[in-house]
C-alpha cells in the first residue's frame, strides 16, 4: 500500500492509493456500462449505477465527507480508514448493496460481504461485472484480492468470523436481525452501522405542483413501488381538501402514460387487481392506472393503510397531522412545496432522516438514515 | 338453482339461462354482502359473462366473505392448502354444499363412469373430524363419495410415505377387483408412485383395476422434472390392465366445479359453469390468447365466490373437441409466473 495522502481543503485523507487514478477507473467503466445491461439488473438500477460511479458524483461525496476550509494555522483533520469491513447485505434484491460496496471500496480496506442465503443479490453480479470490465490493474486487483462475497445463512459460523475480524460492521435488515449481528463478539474499538427497515413519503403543496413534478413523482414511485425504502408510499397533500386530492389523482392519471412506457409484469398487474378490491373494502376510493400499472387510492389518514406493492395513497392533511402520522421508521420525505425551508422547525421535531426534492428520493449518499455512514468508516485524527 | 343441473354436464349449455342465473346470484350477493357491494357498487346487470362482477382469488386469503340472506345457513369453512403462507377461506352453506356435491358427482361420473367401488383416500381420517373446518384435500376426496361403495383412509398418523397403510391396501385388493383411489398429485407421487410398495402388495395391485384420481397441481413435480406421462406410467405400472389415471383441476374458491383432463388434453366446462380468459393488463376477454382464467358458476349462495378471477393461466380453445364433449373447453397452462421483489423495504 502506498503512503498516499490526499488533501481535501485543509483536511487530509490517508487512502493508501492514488485517488485520482481510482476515480478515473470508476469513471472509465461507465462507457462500457452504457453498452451492456447484465440480466440481473433492471434498466433503472443499471442507469443509477452508471450515474453513481461517475467521477464528479464520487468526488462530491468525498469532498462532502472530508473537505474543510479552516483558517490558516487552525485545527484540521486527517482521516484514515478504521480497518477491515464486514457487510451483511439485505435479504431482498436491493441496489444498496452495490452502492455501499462502491463507497466502502474507497477505504482501501479488505471488505467481506455476506449475501442472503435464500434470494438473489445484486452485489455478486456487480463485482463479477467489475472484474470483467474494469481495465485498471490497481482497482481490479483491489476488488479481486480484497473484496470477498459469500452466501450463507444467519446460523453459519462465518457470521461470527466476520464480526470478529472487522473494524466496521455494516448490517442491513430488521432491528432484530441487526441486533443479532452487532451482538456477535467483535473488537472493542470496532463500530456497527445499521441500515434498518425504513419507509418514505411525498409531501406536496397543491399550488406548487406542476406536470413536470408529477411526472417525476410517478417515475420515482414506479421504480420500486412500496418495496423501496426511499419510495413514496403515500402522498400527503399539505393544506389540501378531499377535492384537491381527487384533482391531483386525476392529474396523475392523465400523465401516467407519459411517465410509464412499459407494461409491468403480469403478476404485478394481477396483484393490482387484487389490491384494488381489498382497498375498496377498506374504504379507499381507488383509481386503477393504465394497463393496471399501479393503484392510486384517495382517502383519509384514519383509513387502514393502503395495501399492495404498487399502491400509492393521496391524503389531504394539515402539516401537524402529517407530522403526527409519520411512522416511527420514516426515512425520506420527498417534497414539492412552495417553501420547503419553512418546514425546518417542524422537521426538527420528527425522525425524518432525509428531506429532499422528489427527484432525489432514491439518491443514495454518504449521509443515510441519519448519519454520515461513509465518514464513520474512517477515524478522524486531530491535527494541530 | 338450477335447471342446468338436470342435464348431463357436457350437454349443450343454454347461455341465456346461465347468464340470468349469474346475474341474479350477483345481485343476491351484492344485497347480502356489504363488502362485495364496496367492490362492485355500480353493478346492475350483465349482458354477457364478461360484464359479470368477480373477485380476485387472492381476496379469499384476506377476508372470510359472507353473504347474509334468508335461508342461508353457514356451516363450516373450507380452507385451501397453502405453499405461500396464508390459506384461502371459503364459507360453505348447506344449500350450496348440496348443489356442489351434485355438480362434482355428475362431472366425475362423466369421466369415470357410474360404477361404484371402494374409495381409498390418501389422507388421514382425522382430517374429517375437525370441527367447523374442512381442508381442500378432503373436499376434493369427498367429491368422489357419490361414486364410492365404501370409504377408506390410507394414511395413519402422518403425511409421509411411511404412514401409508399397505396392509389395508392388501386387504381391499383381496376383497375387490376394482378400486377408486384419490390423492393430491404430489402425495400420490411420493407415497404410491415412488413409495416402497411391499412385494406381496405389489402382486395384489397388479391384479386390481384401479382408477387413480388426483388434483392439486404440478408445481412440485415440475420442479423435479417429472412429466405427466412418467407420473401416469409409474402409477399404472402396479395396477391391472384397464386401470386409469384422471387429473382434475379445481379451486376451493369454485368448490363443486372441477375440470378433468380429457383424452385430448383439454379441460371441459360443465353446462352450469362458464370460463373466461382475461388479459391481465386490460381485463379484456381473450378468445384464443393465453391469460388469467376467470371461473364462474351459479352454485355458491353463502358467499360471493361464484365468479373468481384466478392467477392460473389458460387459453380458450374453440371448435369440437376430439373427446366428443360439447361446450366450452380450455387449455390449462399453469400458475402465473412471479419474480422476486426488488427494493430495500421490508414489505
Amino acid at each position: 500500500m502506498s503512503d498516499a495522502i490526499q488533501p481535501f481543503g485543509t483536511n487530509f485523507a490517508a487512502l493508501g492509493y492514488d485517488l485520482e487514478a481510482r476515480l478515473d477507473a470508476w469513471d472509465a467503466l461507465r462507457a462500457k456500462m452504457v453498452r451492456t445491461l447484465p440480466e440481473t439488473f433492471t434498466r433503472d438500477e443499471w442507469a443509477y449505477l452508471i450515474g453513481f460511479v461517475a467521477k464528479p458524483h464520487l468526488t462530491a461525496i468525498l469532498e462532502r465527507t472530508f473537505k474543510s476550509e479552516r483558517p490558516h494555522g487552525g485545527a484540521c483533520s486527517l482521516f484514515r480508514a478504521r480497518g477491515p469491513l464486514a457487510i451483511w447485505l439485505p435479504s431482498n434484491i436491493s441496489l444498496l448493496g452495490p452502492l455501499v460496496m462502491v463507497l466502502a471500496s474507497f477505504t482501501g480496506m479488505p471488505i467481506r460481504i455476506k449475501a442472503g442465503s435464500k434470494s438473489p443479490d445484486l452485489c455478486a453480479p456487480f463485482i463479477a461485472y467489475l472484474l470483467e470490465y474494469i481495465s485498471t490493474e490497481e482497482l481490479r486487483g483491489y476488488l479481486q484480492n480484497q473484496v470477498k462475497i459469500e452466501r450463507f445463512d444467519r446460523q453459519d459460523p462465518r457470521n461470527a468470523e466476520m464480526a470478529a475480524e472487522a473494524s466496521v460492521r455494516i448490517a442491513f435488515g430488521s432491528d432484530a436481525a441487526v441486533a443479532a449481528i452487532h451482538a456477535l463478539p467483535h473488537p472493542p474499538n470496532s463500530i456497527g452501522i445499521h441500515f434498518g427497515d425504513h419507509r418514505s413519503e411525498a409531501w406536496l403543496d397543491a399550488a406548487a405542483v406542476d406536470d413536470a413534478s408529477l411526472l417525476t413523482l410517478i417515475k420515482v414511485f414506479m421504480i420500486y413501488g412500496q418495496a423501496g425504502c426511499t419510495s413514496p408510499r403515500r402522498i400527503l397533500l399539505l393544506g389540501g381538501s378531499n377535492q384537491d386530492a381527487e384533482t391531483l389523482c386525476n392529474r396523475m392519471s392523465g400523465l401516467w402514460s407519459q411517465a410509464v412506457k412499459r407494461d409491468i409484469p403480469m403478476h404485478v398487474a394481477s396483484s393490482n387487481i387484487l389490491y384494488s378490491q381489498i382497498n375498496k373494502v377498506q374504504g379507499w376510493k381507488i383509481h386503477m392506472q393504465e394497463r393496471h400499472g399501479a393503484i392510486i387510492g384517495v382517502g383519509a389518514l384514519d383509513l387502514p393503510e393502503l395495501a399492495g406493492p404498487m399502491s400509492i395513497a393521496i391524503i389531504p392533511a394539515r402539516l401537524e397531522q402529517a407530522i403526527a402520522s409519520l411512522p416511527a421508521n420514516i426515512q425520506t420525505i420527498g417534497y414539492q412545496l412552495k417553501d420547503a425551508h419553512a418546514l425546518l422547525p417542524a422537521i426538527a421535531r420528527t425522525n425524518i432522516k432525509r428531506f429532499v426534492p422528489i427527484a432525489q428520493m432514491h439518491h443514495f449518499g454518504p449521509v443515510w438514515d441519519g448519519q454520515n455512514f461513509f465518514r464513520l468508516l474512517f477515524e478522524e485524527v486531530d491535527l494541530q | 338453482m338450477s335447471e342446468l343441473l338436470q342435464a348431463p354436464p357436457f350437454a349443450p349449455r343454454d347461455d341465456a339461462i346461465l347468464l340470468r342465473e349469474m346475474n341474479a346470484l350477483s345481485r343476491w350477493h351484492l344485497e347480502g354482502c356489504p363488502e362485495y357491494r364496496k367492490v362492485w357498487p355500480n353493478f346492475k346487470q350483465a349482458t354477457c359473462f364478461a360484464e359479470l362482477p368477480f373477485l380476485h382469488v387472492g381476496v379469499f386469503k384476506n377476508y372470510a366473505w359472507r353473504t347474509r340472506q334468508e335461508g342461508v345457513v353457514h356451516q363450516r369453512i373450507l380452507k385451501s392448502s397453502s405453499t405461500t403462507g396464508s390459506a384461502s377461506q371459503v364459507l360453505l352453506d348447506n344449500q350450496s354444499s348440496t348443489l356442489q356435491s351434485q355438480s362434482s358427482a355428475a362431472i366425475l361420473r362423466d369421466s369415470l363412469g357410474a360404477e361404484s367401488s371402494p374409495l381409498l383416500v390418501l389422507d388421514d381420517a382425522k382430517a374429517l373430524l375437525q370441527r367447523g373446518e374442512v381442508s381442500a384435500r378432503m373436499t376434493a376426496a369427498m367429491s368422489l363419495r357419490p361414486l364410492a361403495s365404501e370409504l377408506h383412509f390410507l394414511l395413519k398418523g402422518g403425511d409421509a410415505p411411511e404412514y401409508l397403510d399397505w396392509g389395508k391396501v392388501a386387504e381391499l385388493c383381496r376383497q375387490h377387483s376394482n378400486l377408486l383411489l384419490y390423492g393430491f398429485t404430489w402425495m400420490l407421487w411420493i407415497t404410491w408412485a415412488q413409495g416402497a410398495i411391499p412385494e406381496d402388495v405389489r402382486v395384489l395391485l397388479r391384479k386390481t383395476r384401479i382408477r387413480f384420481v388426483h388434483s392439486g397441481g404440478w408445481k412440485k413435480l415440475e420442479a423435479i422434472k417429472v412429466t405427466r406421462d412418467q407420473f401416469d406410467a409409474a402409477l399404472l405400472a402396479n395396477a391391472a390392465p384397464g386401470s386409469s389415471v384422471l387429473d382434475f383441476y379445481g379451486l376451493v374458491e369454485q368448490v363443486g366445479i372441477i375440470y378433468p383432463l380429457c383424452s385430448a388434453g383439454f379441460r371441459h366446462v360443465p353446462r352450469w359453469a362458464a370460463v373466461l380468459v382475461r388479459d391481465p393488463w386490460t381485463l379484456l376477454p381473450l378468445t384464443s390468447d393465453h391469460g388469467m382464467l376467470q371461473l364462474m358458476n351459479p352454485l355458491a349462495l353463502g358467499a360471493p365466490y361464484h365468479s373468481v378471477l384466478t392467477e392460473d393461466l389458460g387459453r380458450m380453445v374453440e371448435g369440437q373437441c376430439p373427446c366428443g364433449r360439447m361446450g366450452q373447453r380450455f387449455e390449462l397452462l399453469g400458475r402465473m409466473p412471479r419474480a422476486e421483489l426488488r427494493g430495500c423495504a421490508n414489505v
